[in-house]
């Protein structure tokens, strides 16, 4: 959606801002064209915002609303942990946390072929990706990147998978690394995925150290960069 | 009250005739409010998002001794049985826990609530935004203290919010009592039983816009329009209240 705009930044730009909150005034400005993303609307001669959270603004000209929460709306090209509730001839049904339950064709995999469809069973947890997203249609999933390759992509053995918020996952997603997980990387071994739909699976070689991981994840949500690591490193001093 | 041998004891309640307080003489001119309130002023209110764990989104409301508890499920798939529908659809239940009210399990009989608290939301949620699915909106009414229905409205609007469902502005609700020639603001249970007429709104404060008024009772079009007018500036409050809990939990959440 493309508005007529000035350069002129509003200085709610990452500020919390709530639905019906005016974040444009359309009416003196000319010339240039505004982005709005997920979260705003046009509103006659303003632009309004639609869900609570925190406006961004990416350089030139692209505005949105950044919020947390504990639901997933798919979106096309979004890395997600499914997992498999339905085994059909064509497709697999899987569980992205979203309005609707998602498909997996059996051939969207690499060298997909109706030869080596693979077997599932019912609760495998799966990373893949989304390739359609409309609004009234159930996503479609993907266990290939664009190229075709399996790249990460793929059923995950063992390990603990638990849920959080999108907000969270976002952050993890982040870069430069989140700083949890650079400190928590320092100083143990363990695998992760992250679903932007707010799941978390980590692999880890003992119990102990997925646990810790887990917790260290689960704690750092409402904490700064700088607290993370002092939590880091109080709960490591634990269990050393 | 000891059962016979093996029945159930029966639930004590108070009889209804019993602690029965006499109304207030709301027509003298020396007439104050119960609960020490100027005629023209809200009771302290309180909210908080984020109440129920399992909730896609939920939030706990406070006027004053009135505490209701809202949680947002959804969207989620409607049902099979249900028609295509390329909106979302809004589902709404309201519930008294049997504790509510001073007299057990009063409250449960407002099967009307759920109508108005869906007509009262309605109007503010894009609907649009999540086709072939239902949202659903849970409110308890943990205590019952009169102004209950504006108190679900403000806090079913705020778990809304918190759930992330995408709406034209927060929806916020307070009612007005009628006494004779008083008009009294979000009035308490006494001085709703002894009540001549009642106006509610629910409106869009950014927007300008209601989304739903109930007037039951005799009222003069001064009246009305006086009393329209002490709801619309108490809504325009509350909604600063309930917008300023919201970004306080988003400041927090993304720090």
């Amino acid at each position: 959606m493309e508005t007529k705009s000035s350069s002129s930044s509003t200085n709610l730009v990452d500020q919390s801002v709530c639905p019906g909150d005016v974040i444009l005034d359309l009416s003196n400005m000319t010339n240039q064209t505004i982005k709005l993303g997920g979260g705003l609307r046009q509103d006659c001669d303003a632009i309004s915002v639609m869900k609570a959270g925190r406006l961004r603004f990416s350089k030139p000209n692209k505005y949105w609303v950044e919020n947390s929460q504990k639901r997933y709306v798919p979106h096309a090209e979004d890395s997600v942990l499914g997992i498999v509730v339905d085994s059909r001839s064509d497709n697999f049904l899987v569980d992205i946390k979203g309005p609707a339950l998602a498909f997996l064709p059996v051939l969207a995999f690499e060298g997909g072929t109706r030869r080596n469809i693979p077997r599932f069973e019912i609760g495998t947890l799966i990373y893949a990706r989304v390739v359609k997203a409309n609004p009234g249609m159930n996503p479609e999933l993907a266990c290939t990147d664009a190229s075709g390759k399996a790249a990460e992509f793929g059923a995950l053995k063992d390990g603990y998978m638990f849920e959080c918020t999108t907000g969270l996952s976002r952050m993890l997603l982040s870069s430069p690394t989140c700083p949890v997980l650079d400190a928590l990387g320092k100083k143990l071994s363990f695998e992760i995925a992250v679903g932007l739909n707010g799941r978390v699976w980590v692999s880890a070689a003992s119990p102990q150290t997925t646990i810790v991981v887990a917790n260290a994840i689960m704690n750092s949500e409402t904490l700064s960069g700088a607290q993370q690591r002092i939590m880091v490193e109080k709960l490591l001093e634990r269990i050393h | 009250m000891a059962g016979k041998g093996g029945a159930t004891p029966a639930t004590y309640s108070p009889s209804p005739t019993t602690n029965r307080k006499k109304k207030p003489p709301i027509f003298k001119e020396d007439w104050v409010r119960p609960d020490g309130r100027g005629f023209h002023q809200c009771r302290p209110a309180f909210f908080r998002t984020g109440a129920v764990n399992a909730a896609s989104g939920s939030a706990y409301a406070e006027f004053g001794n009135t505490k209701v508890i809202v949680s947002v499920f959804g969207p989620r798939e409607s049902k099979k049985a249900m028609m295509y529908s390329d909106i979302g659809r809004l589902n709404c239940n309201v519930s008294f826990t049997t504790f509510a009210t001073p007299i057990r399990g009063q409250g449960s009989d407002h099967k009307e609530y759920c109508a108005m608290l869906h007509k009262a939301l309605e109007g503010a949620i894009i609907l649009e935004t999540f086709p072939k699915t239902t949202v659903d909106v849970f409110a308890l009414v943990l205590e019952s203290s009169g102004s209950d229905l504006p108190v679900v409205i403000s806090c079913a609007s705020l778990a809304l919010a918190d759930a992330g469902i995408m709406m034209y502005d927060i929806v916020a609700s307070v009612s007005v009592s009628c006494f004779n020639k008083n008009l009294v603001i979000d009035p308490i249970l006494e001085e709703e039983i002894g009540q001549d007429g009642s106006l509610m709104i629910t409106c869009m404060p950014s927007r300008y816009e209601i989304t739903q008024l109930t007037v039951t009772g005799e009222w003069s079009t001064t009246k009305i329009n006086e009393g329209m007018q002490l709801c619309l500036d108490a809504c325009a409050k509350l909604a600063k209240i309930m917008r300023s809990c919201l970004k306080e939990v988003a400041s927090d959440s993304q720090e």
